[in-house]
């Protein structure tokens, strides 16, 4: 061997002996090891109040803080007020948060303002690349950035399902007489028409013990279902060159008709149903599908019955009995979610940063998205293939792959300047939609309502950020 | 000790210029402080909230410059204001002759002497000191389609079930707001028309009574002149209420269906912590002070009350 090969072969040998221990060091470890100089410090968190921020109070905050000797100090908004508080917090300069849990669609408006960390610097320092791979890519690609910079971790990973009663989709005489009817079989519906005819279908045979189905329909819910048909179906928000609403035309009309029409299948008052009235009806049996977020499906299994924090859930009587299905045309909308991401006023900045790696981790993440009394839905590659998650209720395979399928697939939540104006604009004129309203009126109401909003922000600055927004894979159906 | 001596004394213990201008000044000096703190938590956000109503400001830019009057102007060009003004309008002109009428008949009810009556007007108070966001839930509940007691008792007696979406339908929105709205405050009218009428004269009552005077001359003639005042405090302190009304609605409808309950507190609180318009925000409770200023004065002199 020639002395300068042997050199090489020492020196590769130990920069890998070196290495060995670093790479076995996962992120959650990297996070917790950087993270012990700063023992004895509080850093905050703004997190969704109720269950929640049963996760950092319960489990996760102690966690770190045994770990690491840093105290977390957990502050509970309601979400309707996160965005406000945050801004006050950057505006006012008080630097009072440290941590932040930001829903992706607000990203645009606080990263603008200056009120999140850029994280870039942070996660090459701690060397979190790696693993930011493995969430998957609906989060990743659309919710992770702004302006090419990472601004928040997406921790969340909201999808809509459709859920479905097995024992009666697979009923020979319900399957049987189906099929003689509509010429196709009882199955999870592939399209709206398809969702309506089996809706329908159901309630003929089995109310008022059981209806086709149930939706929730009270602010802000329903505006998520629509933004996913609308586009579905065809629909554009924007005229891309001008700016211009273009949410009243047919597919918006089309869309608003048949929502309307749907309520008569489903149980009486559905008009009034917020997020717990449909989970109860799910639940006791009352409806046959729905469209929810993941935590139905884990509730409707019967995880986590047995959690005192849970109690408000009733009990299920359909555990054992629900099919996981995509939704009617097959492009689930990724509604709301959270990222995390540290304040840009944070007096400990680092601090925080290392916190939400070590929470964000593949390590901590696994355990969160399984702690049955918080609603962290599973985000990464390896939650979906969690054999000990894959195991903790008879269907809970079938439950992870057709999230992680609906992910894939998922739809992103309109995301623009001030989107919260827009939103507000889409809940009033469903609301308006359940009370009777001409649709086309309400329609034309709700675009001149867009180009009013548009045109404050300024139709140029707006234009870029819907640019930005539509080129995205999961902005509208290819 | 002679006069001049005594004259001499008292001179010199009479304070000096400065003494004299301390005395003088003393009451003014003590209340200086609570004067002070008033007006810095009263005047100076007043006065903060005028300049802000003259600037750019919104919780999402960082643009603060001066505008002038450019959000006074939108004021005028912005329909859902004015749609949240003639809502406020609506349930005010109903609200408040319904609590004044149901008052002044539970008065009424109540003036006389009966056993458990203090019982009976402490239960009726009850409604006026529960928080008005729980009353409104509390109704929500009573109006729900499935579970409410409502919809159950019209049904017992429709004999077939009713189901009236209380909080959605556009025939019933204000029915339900308004029967939320009447249950919690009549009692305070009641209360106030109580302590009224106990003062009314009784010796005029009973001349009337004598001179056979029937119960509606014996109420248009004496009761209602003797009350009046009360009557009208009592309206104005509700009316400034009713156009103040935010809980209820919020916890009923949210002022929905669409915008078709939204008041102008519910617009302007959406403005500001929904929207983070913040000038505008400023420039509508403006607008508002200016026009309730305009009403009360003139209601004031109306009622001759202004002296």
């Amino acid at each position: 061997m020639k002395f300068r090969t042997f050199l090489s072969a020492a020196a590769v040998l130990a920069l890998t002996g070196a290495a060995a221990p670093a790479a076995d060091r996962d992120a959650a470890d990297t996070a917790v090891e950087a993270a012990k100089k700063y023992a004895g410090t509080t850093i905050s968190i703004v997190w969704e109040a109720g269950l929640q921020s049963l996760d950092p109070l319960n489990y996760s905050g102690p966690q770190w803080e045994k770990l690491t000797g840093i105290k977390v100090k957990v502050v509970e908004v309601p979400t309707d007020q996160m965005f406000t508080k945050i801004m006050q917090d950057f505006k006012s300069g008080a630097g009072a948060y440290d941590a932040l849990n930001v829903i992706p669609s607000w990203m645009p408006d606080l990263a603008r303002a200056g009120a999140l960390e850029p994280l870039d610097k942070y996660v090459d320092k701690f060397g979190y690349r790696d693993e930011l791979q493995d969430i998957a890519a609906a989060y990743r690609d659309n919710q992770m950035q702004y302006d090419g910079k990472i601004y928040g971790f997406p921790d969340d990973g909201d999808v809509m399902l459709l859920y479905y009663r097995k024992d009666i989709f697979e009923d020979p005489k319900m399957k049987d007489e189906f099929k003689a009817k509509f010429g196709y079989e009882l199955a999870p519906p592939k399209d709206w028409k398809q969702f309506d005819e089996i809706g329908q279908f159901i309630t003929d045979k089995m109310a008022p013990k059981v209806y086709g189905a149930g939706f929730f329909r009270t602010a802000p819910y329903p505006q998520y279902m629509f933004q996913e048909r609308f586009r579905m179906e065809g629909g554009k928000f924007f005229n891309a060159d001008t700016m211009k609403a273009t949410v009243n035309g047919d597919v918006g009309l089309k869309v608003f008709k048949q929502m309307v029409a749907e309520n008569k299948f489903m149980p009486p008052g559905v008009e009034q149903w917020n997020f717990v009235d449909n989970l109860a009806a799910f639940l006791q049996g009352t409806t046959a599908m729905t469209i929810s977020w993941p935590p139905y499906g884990r509730w409707a299994a019967g995880y986590g019955s047995g959690e005192e924090a849970l109690k408000w859930v009733p009990k299920s009587q359909v555990a054992g009995k629900v099919g996981y299905a995509l939704t009617p045309l097959g492009r689930p909308e990724l509604g709301v979610g959270f990222d995390l991401s540290v304040s840009a006023t944070s007096k400990n900045k680092e601090a925080a940063y290392l916190f939400i790696q070590w929470l964000n981790s593949k390590k901590t993440s696994l355990a969160r998205v399984q702690l049955p009394y918080t609603l962290r839905d599973p985000f990464r590659l390896s939650h979906y293939a969690s054999e000990k998650y894959r195991a903790l209720w008879p269907d809970a395979a079938a439950y992870l792959d057709t999230i992680k399928t609906s992910g894939e697939k998922g739809l992103l939540d309109l995301s623009l300047l001030q989107q919260d104006k827009y939103d507000e604009a889409m809940t009033k004129a469903i609301s308006s939609l359940w009370a009777g309203e001409d649709p086309k009126a309400i329609l034309d109401r709700m675009a001149q309502q867009f180009d009013a909003i548009t045109e404050k922000v300024g139709i140029d600055n707006q234009k870029a950020v819907y640019k930005v927004w539509a080129a995205k894979p999961g902005a509208y159906p290819q | 000790m002679t006069l001049s001596e005594s004259i001499n004394a008292a001179e010199q213990r009479r304070p000096s210029r400065f003494g004299r201008m301390f005395e003088d000044r003393l009451p003014y000096l003590i209340v200086a402080p609570a004067i002070l703190i008033l007006l810095l938590v009263g005047l100076f956000p007043l006065i903060y909230s005028l300049i802000v109503s003259f600037q750019r400001i919104t919780m999402t830019e960082n643009d603060t410059s001066f505008v002038g009057l450019l959000n006074y102007a939108e004021l005028f060009r912005d329909t859902r204001l004015w749609a949240s003004l003639g809502h406020t309008a609506i349930i005010t002109a109903i609200a408040l002759p319904l609590e004044l009428l149901i008052g002044f008949l539970m008065a009424q009810l109540f003036i006389d002497r009966m056993p458990g009556r203090q019982i009976f007007v402490a239960l009726l108070v009850l409604p006026t000191v529960i928080s008005p966001i729980v009353a409104g839930a509390t109704w929500r509940l009573m109006f729900d389609v499935r579970f409410g007691p409502i919809g159950q008792i019209l049904s017992f007696f429709a004999g077939e079930p009713v189901r009236i979406l209380w909080t959605v339908n556009p025939s019933y929105v204000y029915p339900a707001i308004i029967i939320c709205e009447v249950w919690q405050w009549s009692p305070f009218m009641f209360l106030l028309l109580l302590a009224a009428l106990s003062n009314v004269d009784q010796s005029q009552l009973e001349a009337a009574e004598i001179d056979g005077a029937s119960y509606l001359r014996v109420l248009r003639a004496i009761v209602l002149p003797a009350i009046a005042p009360v009557i009208a405090v009592a309206c104005l302190i509700r009316g400034l209420d009713l156009v103040r009304i935010f809980d209820i609605i919020w916890a009923l409808t949210e002022g929905g269906p669409g915008s078709m309950t939204e008041t102008i507190s519910l617009y302007t609180y959406v403005q500001g912590f929904s929207q983070f318009e913040t000038s505008y925000t400023a420039a509508i409770s403006f607008l508002v002070i200016a026009l309730l200023t305009v009403i009360t004065t003139l209601v004031l002199k109306r009622m001759e009350l202004a002296r």
